[in-house]
């Protein structure tokens, strides 16, 4: 009989596995604490003093919200109430949100989670994307809330009959197949005209969190490029 | 309506393609590499075999340096994809070291 | 199954295992059936409108394929555990009632997704209706009950395995199959904030997918080496260990390549990139490890002077085979070559994405499953050597053929995306719908459907083959 290596020994790679497993799932749940420290929800407070979070308080209804290069970071940014020259959102330029921009925290909070709730019950992840993640049958969502469709030089206020782009956004939804774009359109889902407010709030607070710049060129390329 | 400061593609449009099909190349024949190694070890394929799997490993590594090329790696990705590749290497020859000699003990 | 000839030690557990099979075949139709309807409205967008709209048919599609994988695996389990433990599955009077509950439940669950489709925005729809997450869109209620069935399934394993033999696989299992029912809490609740949602859904999906069942595969290939093929306990349950040590080691913190661009910090970009360069390994390793028992074994048996094959169940072992290459084609290459942060950037979302989902599925798991019903079908007739039939070899050809076919075409589609609607107009709304109105594109999506059918006839012919091959006279008693 050969002499007995370690490597050919049940017990050692048994031992192996389970420090290696055990190694990496602590790192991991190390790592995820530090991320979900990152990823808390911010504060009124937070947007009033200025201070970035990646993922910013409901109130971040009330500014105005871009997508930015940042020349430190080498990738687009989420820019709220202006930007200072740098790519860091300076907090100050207000933007209405059906009619007011001075949303509290309780309701902003309530608006955003109908919103979310409704993400789920209307089921839009089975068609469209969510942070890149869900369906491919219809446009991500990421950043829709800063769509050129949806702003002032888009067709999608015109075609609803509506000045702002929530209302648009929200009329949308409501009837959707009654403003098709393309062939595939979105289905009747029932929703509210409450629940449509929620959706675009939770929309326009969606495309306020720091993806790491993805999409990448977002909304800054106009009409078709076809081929090379 | 394009801003120049704002268009910075990591990777140009026409680099995409290559990118592609030499990871998936990476892969394809870093498999090659190994199992013909393996098969040639256990008598499945004639000893001729191979050098072809070591001809399949040297693809593998030029293939991981395309890509790592083309995507303009940083320092430290390429010392890894220079290390994935020296670990591709011995890999099978650790492996079947090991299975072989497990193998003999168990025969007995 | 009617007729069973199953006797002797663990005829018990290996009669539910047939039942779980069984209820998990006609799942994988209803999957095929609802990825047709999908299928069909890329090409044409009018079919079933505000009947059954793309959302619904795609949500009963991945349900149906989560389930009917999970109903498989626990019907493997109940499967080998005699086997390996030597005894009877300890209660396994309540593993058939649990089999039942779980049956029930997910009839109810594609009834309300069928007929009621959407509710209100409120928790009652999160409730009762479905929770709108992917893959794990199982209203609450559901949840609960895969809880009680899963915790039913798991004390069986554990109670078996104390008190038999604990073999290697079965320590294995043990441990997995904790880690996967665990991991499904993680699912289980609501949030508001996006980002954290995401975050969790995450280590349900991808600590299943890409770790957990990994693992649980890797041990029914280590079974299957050893009743297929007589192949070495010692030396293929040290393979076991080394695939769990990579496989594990790499795929826990590959998590990370689902973390880039869903709003958490850039670290995740490193060890993302790190770790999933380092998941095709394993695969790898799995790959040769069927290559080399095979090539043992036989080798063994030619050195006696016998030209016999080794195989002793030929259906399966082509699966298990099929098992070995798909998924590290699948989960491998197709993953690996978007796994990259800077290419990810761009695939993220797009039909690349799809095309990996597909062939990983497949290849990882449908194979391996579907070699193990072949396992229960010689088991359960008392055949001997199990050899193709006609069907078994048509519908193997055709599932895996249409399955290739239909993950060329969505790469294609996806590439169209990434250039089109990705790279040149930076992912809007226009920039998607150039992207889906490409020629390429169109056509692509024409090659899936088609490939959808060749993929369902060959199911048929599957189904065809599990009714009918038991009786067929072509295996060896």
């Amino acid at each position: 009989m050969a002499k007995r290596s370690v490597w050919s020994d049940n017990r050692f790679w048994q031992r192996s596995a389970a420090w290696i497993t055990g190694f990496a799932s602590v790192l991991l749940i190390w790592l995820t604490f530090d991320t979900m420290a990152q990823i808390t929800i911010g504060t009124d407070e937070d947007l009033k003093n200025g201070v970035t979070k990646r993922v910013p308080s409901p109130t971040v209804i009330n500014y105005k919200i871009t997508y930015e290069m940042s020349t430190k970071r080498g990738h687009e940014v989420p820019i709220i109430g202006g930007n200072d020259g740098q790519g860091m959102s300076l907090f100050q330029e207000k933007e209405m949100f059906f009619g007011r921009d001075d949303w509290s925290e309780e309701e902003a909070t309530e608006l955003l989670h109908l919103g979310k709730l409704g993400s789920q019950v209307k089921n839009c992840m089975n068609c469209h994307t969510l942070l890149g993640n869900g369906a491919y049958y219809a446009p991500d969502l990421t950043k829709a809330w800063l769509d050129p469709q949806w702003g002032p030089n888009g067709s999608m206020q015109a075609m609803t009959g509506k000045n702002t782009k929530e209302e648009a956004m929200a009329e949308f939804l409501q009837n959707p197949s009654k403003y098709p774009t393309h062939a595939r359109m979105m289905p009747n889902l029932g929703i509210t005209a409450e629940e449509a407010k929620g959706l675009v709030a939770f929309l326009k607070h969606m495309s306020s969190i720091d993806t790491n710049g993805f999409p990448r060129n977002f909304g800054k390329i106009e009409g078709a490029v076809h081929g090379k | 309506m394009i801003d120049p400061s704002v268009i910075r593609p990591e990777i140009a449009l026409d680099a995409f393609l290559p990118i592609f099909v030499s990871s998936a190349l990476v892969l394809v024949f870093g498999g090659f590499y190994v199992g013909i190694y393996t098969a040639v070890k256990v008598n499945i394929l004639k000893k001729w075999a191979m050098p072809f799997a070591y001809l399949f490993w040297i693809l593998t590594a030029y293939c991981l340096y395309t890509m790592g090329s083309l995507m303009h790696v940083g320092d430290f990705t390429a010392k890894a994809l220079v290390i994935a590749a020296i670990g591709l290497l011995l890999l099978p020859h650790a492996v079947y070291y090991m299975q072989d000699r497990v193998h003999k003990e168990n025969e007995h | 199954m009617a007729n069973n000839h199953l006797t002797g030690i663990g005829s018990e557990s290996k009669q539910l295992a047939t039942w779980y099979f069984t209820f998990a075949a006609i799942l994988f139709g209803a999957q095929l059936l609802f990825g047709l309807v999908a299928a069909i409205q890329y090409v044409m967008p009018g079919f079933m409108f505000e009947v059954l709209d793309f959302s619904v048919a795609r949500m009963l599609h991945i349900n149906a394929l989560v389930v009917w994988m999970v109903f498989a695996m626990f019907g493997a389990v109940y499967w080998l555990l005699p086997d390996e433990t030597g005894i009877e599955t300890v209660g396994i009077k309540i593993g058939k009632l649990l089999f039942w509950v779980f049956a029930a439940a997910i009839v109810v669950v594609v009834l309300v997704y069928l007929f009621i489709q959407v509710g209100p925005a409120d928790e009652m729809s999160i409730w009762f209706i479905h929770e709108g997450r992917e893959y794990i869109e199982a209203p609450r209620w559901a949840d609960f009950g895969i809880v009680v069935v899963a915790l039913g399934f798991v004390a069986n394993l554990f109670l078996t395995g104390m008190k038999g033999k604990q073999t290697g696989i079965v320590t294995v299992l043990m441990a997995d199959m904790i880690a996967f029912a665990g991991l499904y809490l993680c699912g289980m609740f609501f949030t508001d904030n996006i980002s954290v949602d995401q975050y969790w859904w995450w280590w349900v999906i991808h600590l299943w997918v890409e770790a957990t069942w990994e693992v649980y595969v890797g041990a029914l290939a280590a079974y299957g080496l050893i009743t297929m093929l007589g192949a070495h306990r010692k030396v293929v349950e040290m393979w076991l260990w080394i695939e769990v040590t990579m496989l594990f080691g790499s795929g826990i913190l590959g998590m990370g390549h689902h973390y880039f661009w869903i709003g958490t910090p850039e670290y995740w970009w490193e060890i993302g990139a790190l770790f999933s360069a380092l998941e095709p390994l394993p695969l790898v390793a799995m790959f040769i490890h069927v290559l080399y028992d095979w090539g043992k074994t036989q080798g063994e048996q030619d050195a006696q002077g016998q030209e016999l094959s080794v195989i002793r169940n030929k259906p399966a072992f082509t699966w298990f085979v099929l098992n070995a290459f798909g998924n590290f084609l699948g989960a491998g290459i197709w993953g690996f070559f978007h796994t990259l942060p800077q290419v990810n950037l761009y695939t993220h979302g797009t039909q690349f994405t799809s095309a990996h989902g597909h062939l990983a599925f497949f290849g990882a798991y449908a194979t391996i499953l579907i070699g193990m019903m072949y396992i229960a079908i010689q088991g359960t007739n008392g055949i001997k050597i199990m050899n193709h039939t006609r069907s078994s070899i048509w519908s193997v050809s055709l599932l895996s053929g249409g399955m290739m076919g239909m993950t060329v075409a969505l790469t294609i589609a996806g590439y169209v995306q990434v250039l089109v609607s990705r790279a040149q107009m930076g992912a809007t709304w226009a920039g998607y719908f150039d992207g889906q109105s490409g020629m390429w594109f169109a056509q692509a999506m024409d090659w899936r459907l088609i490939m959808g059918l060749v993929m369902f006839a060959g199911f048929a012919l599957l189904a065809k083959d599990f009714l009918t091959t038991g009786k067929n006279p072509v295996h060896q008693r």
